[in-house]
């Protein structure tokens, strides 16, 4: 078959688990101004618990989503009025860093005292199975992970579109001075805006955990290239993210054939420094970076 | 006047409270020091018998027990921690216990350094093992010949380690990396022509051990003419193999070879499969043996082969009484890893009865390296001598998946089933 079609397939397949997995990372700062180092910790938190869950039930992970998606918002509510809500307004960027860095590194603990380091993947009847389109070879497990993300994404637009909880966090990632004065609670909407993207997080672990194998420390492979992306999207844009992680899932996959994975896997880095010197608030991020 | 007398006697005071609580503690040095190696207080993991513990020769290590190298780790540390019990249980090395303190270094070449600084300096162990994998063994074979320590290592087999001037270094295991293929290479090459693969697809970890078995390999088929097509090197870290399975595909090599550890094996067969290349032949390195290869890649086994340094059918003089031991312990028969970490024990072993002393005085690690360079051992994977650099004098049998166990099938004075080429569909 040929090789440019089948990368360019990969590629935007991979592309979309990219978004998938960045995009509650960039709602974080677009609410709040957090860098949430610890969201790629939950990733692979909620990989672990859809590998628990097959390991013991025999059922297929994407069950799992019914518990760790709640459990994953209320959560999130929980780390944001408890944790984030403490930090100094003067600092919190910087403060945010320190903070999301421990939970991250407490996390990766955790998981290595109850799963141990050992590799673990999920082993499905139709892990190997795949089809073919128009002479690209599709996985299963890589369509339903990207499948999964464009589920997610597009609730996740409907959620910050069409209802007024959207509206109202929307209007605080404009601008939480004005949403305030205009009688939005932002706490709340800050609460929940955690919530959301740590729901994103139970969603995207479990879409990784159905072709990776998982360890604890696997989140600092991820915590690079997704901040990457955020940045180059732009901070605190939702359609940002998803554009940047297909372009750059596409152009690391396409690049592959020339370049070798070694210097294919830099494209987010070179792309991540051309933003900052051509682009510095990203492709979507406007002024809200800006003032960043 | 007043206030100088008081401080004076407070001052006193003081230094009578300190005297005194270190005397206590030297006491309790005496009796237990939980500074010594072994403690459990020092994140260490310690194997001792029933000897008294001032008298156990103390052994310091260094694994991966986390990261990238976890799988193969581990089982380096159940065979050390299984020698260290069996020497025990029959009367110890010299007469006295062995104690092992082992540290997790997270796969991490800068933290496996400072961890056998911190065992030489700090904990002040008599011996050190070697830890997994070239590239932690190269920066821990340095930091024991800066103190001049005796390291035997079980897993350093890439040629880098053996280029570096370690006059102290000896692996543990019948062959470098490098020449692990022989066997299948020459039964390559003893092919008709028209039978032989004509094109082969390598991918290997950007790691010397993962690349020495690949690229021996090739360099031995280029020779015969088999065509390179691809020739792909990924990060350690590399999690995504998709790409480089479309690579393998579009060329449609008759055969791969994965110069590759554990995990990475495992995700590159199933990203082949995933895009439905069938090879006649699938090498990878170390990962079929391990012993969840199986589940991990869903029982499509058959034809996978491996070389490897081990098996517990040997007939060498010590094997079926490790096999019987490490099965009475662990349930199962013991893997490369642990008969690697075993041959690592077996060696050090010899050395301390050869020269009667296991200290860490540049002495007795100096009469230990030169026992070493001028005997042969008698181990698990066969006897073993090495050559200035630290290189064994053997070589490597080749196994196989046949009806879906793993297999010696080269070579054939020592096989158990036959070849399978062209490997079944996975």
């Amino acid at each position: 078959m040929d090789l440019f079609i089948q990368s360019l397939v990969l590629g935007i397949l991979l592309g979309g688990l990219y978004a998938l997995l960045a995009a509650g990372l960039t709602l974080y700062f677009g609410v709040m101004r957090v860098v949430m180092i610890a969201h790629s910790a939950f990733l692979i938190l909620a990989a672990y618990l859809a590998w628990w869950f097959t390991t013991n039930t025999g059922l297929d992970p994407l069950l799992s989503l019914v518990v760790t998606v709640p459990l994953f918002f209320v959560v999130g509510v929980f780390v944001q009025r408890v944790l984030i809500a403490r930090l100094k307004p003067a600092t919190l960027t910087m403060m945010s860093v320190l903070l999301t860095f421990a939970i991250a590194l407490t996390i990766e603990g955790l998981l290595g005292f109850v799963f141990s380091g050992t590799q673990r993947r999920i082993q499905l009847p139709y892990s190997g199975a795949s089809f073919e389109v128009f002479g690209a070879r599709i996985a299963v497990v890589k369509l339903i992970a990207f499948a999964l993300a464009a589920v997610a994404l597009a609730a996740l637009y409907f959620v910050l579109k069409a209802t007024r909880f959207g509206q109202s966090l929307r209007a605080t990632i404009q601008n939480s001075e004005a949403a305030a004065l205009v009688g939005i609670d932002t706490k709340k909407v800050a609460g929940y805006g955690f919530g959301i993207g740590l729901a994103t997080a139970a969603v995207g672990g479990t879409a990784l955990a159905l072709d990776a194998t998982i360890y604890p420390s696997l989140h600092w492979h991820w915590i690079g290239p997704l901040m990457a992306i955020i940045v180059v999207g732009g901070l605190g844009s939702v359609p940002g993210a998803a554009a940047a992680a297909m372009v750059l899932g596409v152009s690391q996959s396409l690049l592959q054939i020339p370049m070798g994975t070694t210097w294919a896997q830099t494209i987010f880095y070179i792309v991540l420094f051309a933003t900052l010197v051509f682009r510095p608030h990203g492709f979507f991020g406007g002024r809200l970076a800006q003032r960043f | 006047m007043i206030t100088s007398t008081r401080t004076t006697r407070s001052i006193r005071s003081w230094v009578a409270v300190m005297a005194a609580g270190g005397l206590l503690t030297l006491a309790g040095c005496g009796i237990d020091d939980p500074s010594e190696p072994g403690d459990a207080d020092a994140g260490s993991d310690s194997t001792g018998g029933g000897g008294a513990d001032e008298e156990a020769i103390q052994i310091g290590i260094s694994l991966p027990l986390t990261g990238d190298f976890s799988e193969p780790g581990k089982g380096v540390q159940r065979g050390y921690e299984a020698w260290a019990s069996y020497v025990n249980d029959n009367g110890g090395l010299l007469g006295r216990d062995v104690e092992l303190t082992i540290l997790d270094d997270q796969s991490n070449a800068d933290r496996v350094a400072s961890d056998y600084e911190k065992l030489i300096n700090q904990d002040g162990v008599d011996l050190v093992f070697g830890p997994f994998s070239t590239r932690l063994v190269v920066p821990a074979a340095q930091v024991a010949l800066d103190y001049g320590f005796l390291f035997v290592e079980p897993a350093g087999a890439a040629e880098d380690v053996f280029t570096q001037g370690f006059t102290n270094l000896f692996y543990a295991a019948p062959a470098v990396a490098q020449d692990h293929y022989n066997y299948l290479a020459d039964y390559i090459e003893a092919m008709p022509e028209a039978e032989r693969p004509q094109t082969a697809a390598y991918a290997a970890m950007d790691d010397p051990f993962a690349q020495g078995t690949a690229y021996g390999l090739k360099e031995r088929l280029e020779a015969m003419g088999v065509e390179t097509v691809v020739d792909e090197v990924y990060p350690p870290n590399t999690t995504d193999f998709s790409s480089i399975a479309a690579k393998i595909e579009s060329s449609d090599a008759d055969i791969l070879v994965g110069g590759s550890q554990y995990q990475d094996a495992v995700n590159l067969i199933i990203a082949l499969q995933q895009l439905g290349y069938q090879p006649d032949l699938a090498a990878f390195s170390t990962a079929p043996t391990n012993p969840e290869f199986a589940a991990a890649i869903g029982d499509k086994t058959e034809g996978i082969l491996s070389p490897t340094g081990y098996t517990p059918e040997a007939t060498y003089p010590t094997n079926a009484e490790f096999v019987e031991y490490f099965n009475a312990e662990h349930g199962s028969e013991p893997t490369e890893d642990e008969a690697n970490a075993w041959t690592t024990g077996q060696v050090v072993a010899a050395a301390v009865e050869g020269v009667g002393c296991a200290d860490p005085t540049p002495e007795c690690q100096g009469q230990l390296i030169d026992w070493l360079r001028n005997n042969e051992v008698d181990t698990v994977v066969g006897p073993l001598t090495w050559d200035a650099e630290g290189r064994p004098q053997g070589a490597h049998l080749i196994q196989q998946y046949v009806d879906g166990e793993i297999t010696i099938v080269l070579p054939d004075d020592a096989k158990e089933a036959d070849f399978i080429y062209p490997k079944p569909e996975w």
